[in-house]
This record gives C-alpha cells, sequence and structure tokens, in this order.
C-alpha cells in the first residue's frame, strides 16, 4: 500500500496528542503507512479563519496540497476540518475560476504549484473504501461485545456533499459499519446528524446544541460517543464539563475519536493510551471492555 | 426606517457560489434543521438570505452581527431545493464584516495567532514536553508557511 502523508493539523498534536498516539498504532497495525513530512501549517480551519478571509484560506490550504504534491503523496487527516478544508480547495482550485487563478498566482509567487494530482482524504475513509470492513475487524484482537456507542459523523465530514461525495448526508452508514467491525454496536438515536455545535460563537447556543445530542445520545443508551474531528471531541469532552458548570444538568458520557475506540478493540494496553487526559472519564467504559 | 445597500450582494466574496443567493424563493427550508435557529432567538438563515438579497444591513453588518451564531454545519445548503448555500453566504458576510473591521474581537485573534504561527494554539513547552513524554515526535512550529502565500 503507498504511503500518505500525514496532517495532524493543530488541535490533535497540540491539544489532544492522546487522539495521535491512538491513531498512528491503529494505521500501524492496518498497514496503512503514513509520514511526517515538513512544511504544513493549519489547514486553514474553516470558521474562523475561513470567515475572515476565504481567499487567503484557499491559499493556505493550496499551499497545503503543494507542499505534500510536491512529495508525491495523497494527504491523510485525523480531523474533520482539515480534511474539509482541503477537499473543498481542491475541488475549488480546480474549478477554473478567479479565486483559483489568483491562488495559483499567490502559490507561484512562493514558489508552490498545485495541479490537483494530490488528494486530501480523512483516515476513516481510507479504512472504509481502500480497506475494507473485514480487515478492520480482523485487527481487532479484543472484541467490545455488547457496548453501545453513539456515533457522531460531525459536519464536516460528509458536507457539502457535492464536494466531499462520500456518503448520504443525512443518513449515511459507512461509520457505523467501522464501529460495528470493533464489535461494538452503534446504536441510533434522535438527531443523530445534527452538529456539535462547537463553531457557533455564543457559548449558550454552543452548548445548547451538544447538550441535545449528549442528552438524546444517553436516551439510546449509549456507554460512550464516537467522533472523527478534534473541534467535535473538545465539544463534547470539555463541552460535558462546561454544562455541569453553568448550572446545568450534569452529563459524563465518555468521548473517544474512532482511532481510540479502534486501537482498544485492536488489544493495546489502554494504559498507554493516555486516557487520563480526557475531560470525562474513560474508565467506566475500560472497565466494561477490557477484561 | 431601515438603511439599503443596493450594492450589498455586489460585496460579497464570489469564491463559493454566494451569487446562488439570487435563487432564495422564502420556503424555510433551511430553517427547520438549523441547529443555531433551535438555540438563538434570532438567528435564521432564511431571513439573513432575505436581507443580503434586499441589501438591509441592520443587524447583519454590526459588531454584534447574527451571522456568528451559525454552527457551519451545512444543513441548510444540503436543505435547500433551489441550490442556494446559505452557508456561503453568511461566510461571506463575515469576509464583509472582517473587511469593514467589525470582526468580534475572540475571532479576529483566532485569525491573526494563526497568520502569526500557522497554527489554531499558541504554542508552549508544555506542549512539546507532553509530547515527549507520551513518545510522540516534536511538531514544528515555523511561523512563516501562511505568510509566504498571505501577505
Amino acid at each position: 500500500m503507498k504511503s500518505y502523508a500525514l496532517f495532524l493539523g493543530c488541535l490533535i498534536p497540540m491539544k489532544l496528542p492522546q487522539i495521535e498516539l491512538a491513531s498512528r498504532s491503529a494505521l500501524a497495525k492496518l498497514g496503512v503507512k503514513v509520514e511526517d513530512i515538513e512544511g504544513f501549517s493549519c489547514c486553514p480551519e474553516p470558521w474562523n479563519f475561513k470567515g475572515t478571509d476565504v481567499e487567503a484560506w484557499l491559499k493556505v490550504a493550496g499551499r497545503n496540497l503543494a507542499v505534500a504534491e510536491k512529495k508525491k503523496m495523497d494527504v491523510i487527516t485525523l480531523c474533520n476540518g482539515c480534511s474539509a478544508s482541503l477537499i473543498e480547495a481542491s475541488h475549488l482550485l480546480g474549478d477554473g475560476g478567479e479565486a483559483a487563478a489568483e491562488a495559483a498566482k499567490a502559490l507561484s509567487g512562493a514558489g508552490y504549484k498545485y495541479e490537483g494530482k494530490t488528494k486530501a482524504v480523512h483516515a476513516v475513509t481510507v479504512l472504509d473504501r481502500e480497506l475494507g470492513r473485514d480487515k478492520v475487524e480482523k485487527s481487532c484482537s479484543r472484541k467490545l461485545d455488547g457496548l453501545k456507542v453513539a456515533v457522531h459523523y460531525g459536519c464536516h465530514l460528509l458536507r457539502p456533499s457535492d464536494v466531499m461525495a462520500l456518503d448520504d448526508p443525512f443518513e449515511p452508514t459507512f461509520l457505523d459499519g467501522l464501529v460495528d467491525a470493533t464489535g461494538a454496536e452503534s446504536v441510533d438515536y434522535a438527531g443523530k446528524m445534527g452538529c456539535c455545535g462547537s463553531a457557533a460563537l455564543d457559548k449558550e447556543i454552543s452548548l445548547g446544541i451538544a447538550r441535545d445530542k449528549v442528552k438524546a445520545m444517553e436516551d439510546a443508551g449509549a456507554q460512550c460517543l464516537v467522533v472523527t474531528c478534534p473541534a467535535c471531541f473538545d465539544q463534547f469532552d470539555l463541552g460535558q464539563v462546561e454544562m455541569g458548570r453553568r448550572g446545568g444538568e450534569k452529563h459524563a458520557l465518555p468521548v473517544l475519536h474512532y482511532f481510540q475506540l479502534l486501537a482498544i478493540a485492536q488489544g493495546e494496553d489502554p494504559e498507554k493510551l493516555a486516557f487520563s487526559r480526557h475531560k470525562i472519564k474513560v474508565d467506566p467504559l475500560l472497565k466494561a471492555v477490557v477484561r | 426606517m431601515s438603511k439599503v445597500n443596493l450594492d450589498f450582494c455586489k460585496e460579497l466574496p464570489q469564491v463559493e457560489e454566494t451569487g446562488t443567493v439570487i435563487a432564495c424563493f422564502q420556503c424555510s427550508a433551511c430553517v427547520a434543521d438549523c441547529p443555531a435557529a433551535a438555540h438563538s432567538a434570532r438567528f435564521n438563515p432564511r431571513d439573513i438570505m432575505l436581507k443580503v438579497l434586499l441589501g438591509l444591513e441592520e443587524g447583519l453588518i454590526s459588531e454584534d452581527s447574527v451571522v456568528w451564531d451559525c454552527a457551519t454545519c451545512y444543513t441548510c445548503m444540503e436543505r435547500c431545493p433551489q441550490g442556494v448555500r446559505p452557508i456561503e453566504v453568511i461566510t461571506a458576510v463575515k469576509n464583509v464584516l472582517a473587511r469593514k473591521g467589525l470582526l468580534p474581537a475572540e475571532v479576529a485573534a483566532a485569525a491573526e495567532n494563526i497568520r502569526n504561527t500557522d497554527r489554531v494554539i499558541v504554542h508552549s513547552e508544555a506542549i512539546d514536553r507532553h509530547r515527549r513524554e507520551m513518545g510522540l515526535p516534536a511538531y514544528g512550529i515555523a511561523g512563516k508557511c501562511i505568510k509566504e502565500v498571505v501577505k
């Protein structure tokens, strides 16, 4: 299998390195080769930076794609925001529009060129499309049988669906399939395709959106929630603490990135996965599955 | 009386098909599943599209603009039967706010940090130490990448 340029972004390596640790371990066990290459910046993130200057956002994303293209590599990400920025920018840079021409000029002025050969992809997509669920299932030595998981796709993994072209934007199944491959069970819950609320600036609105989701997951009997994005992760993990601090009802649903769930299922020692960094304790979950 | 800016649509950056707003027929499909509309008393994507079309800047072009309530979930754009991309129109309005110096302080600071350091998170020695303790490779901060292409 080919080797991917690992695009870690900002939140995972700098704030949530436990996700990076689990992802590197899980991908290696699946034979997905990743390389750390020099020269990537922030993707850049698609709400505040893009909200400030969409033309600058396109240039910076184009530069990141060009850095990987120079190495003749595709880019693999662990974050919905990174994959959305890079995939969308790749699409826009190839549309022949005015913004694409402006971006190409800025890139060329700094000695970069992006011809559209390098593609960006979220790592969970590689598992589903390149490896297949069977291989994921076979890599699991510790079956998480009976563990009830609430899958949170997050918005930017699938939408805008005409550009991301991954699965149905409202009734997707691929991530549920990858969760089921670990032996766990993806449970249905109300508002499943809703947002985590992270990008709304007003905390009451932002946490209100997250609270609705966590409540629906708990009502469905979920023992943990699984995300594929560090912004969603923070919004639910830190967010549940903030909800309590603001005097609302208490919630304590453990939050895992998909590759943390997979690393546990692959038999990795939980002690080595730095779950102590989580705000919402993962211990009850580990007690239920690690025997 | 509300101020009308007849050229408002022309001021929006066109990178992401914001011109499609002209096809909006005010059906509210974008409102029904909007998570921000469910939690904010003032946020309504249909209303924002109307204000953009008519050039009604009140509540839109101000320091406490309603657009920052948007969660950028893309549900509006997926639900629109007319092919309008309200999320991209909202992003374009945010860009206009930036040009006019009307960004909320936290957004301006976040964007500025990315431009200056190439990262969302402010780098610290503690981050390097945690990574070392976890056996992860050093994560270099150049701080020059973005400035190469964005002046």
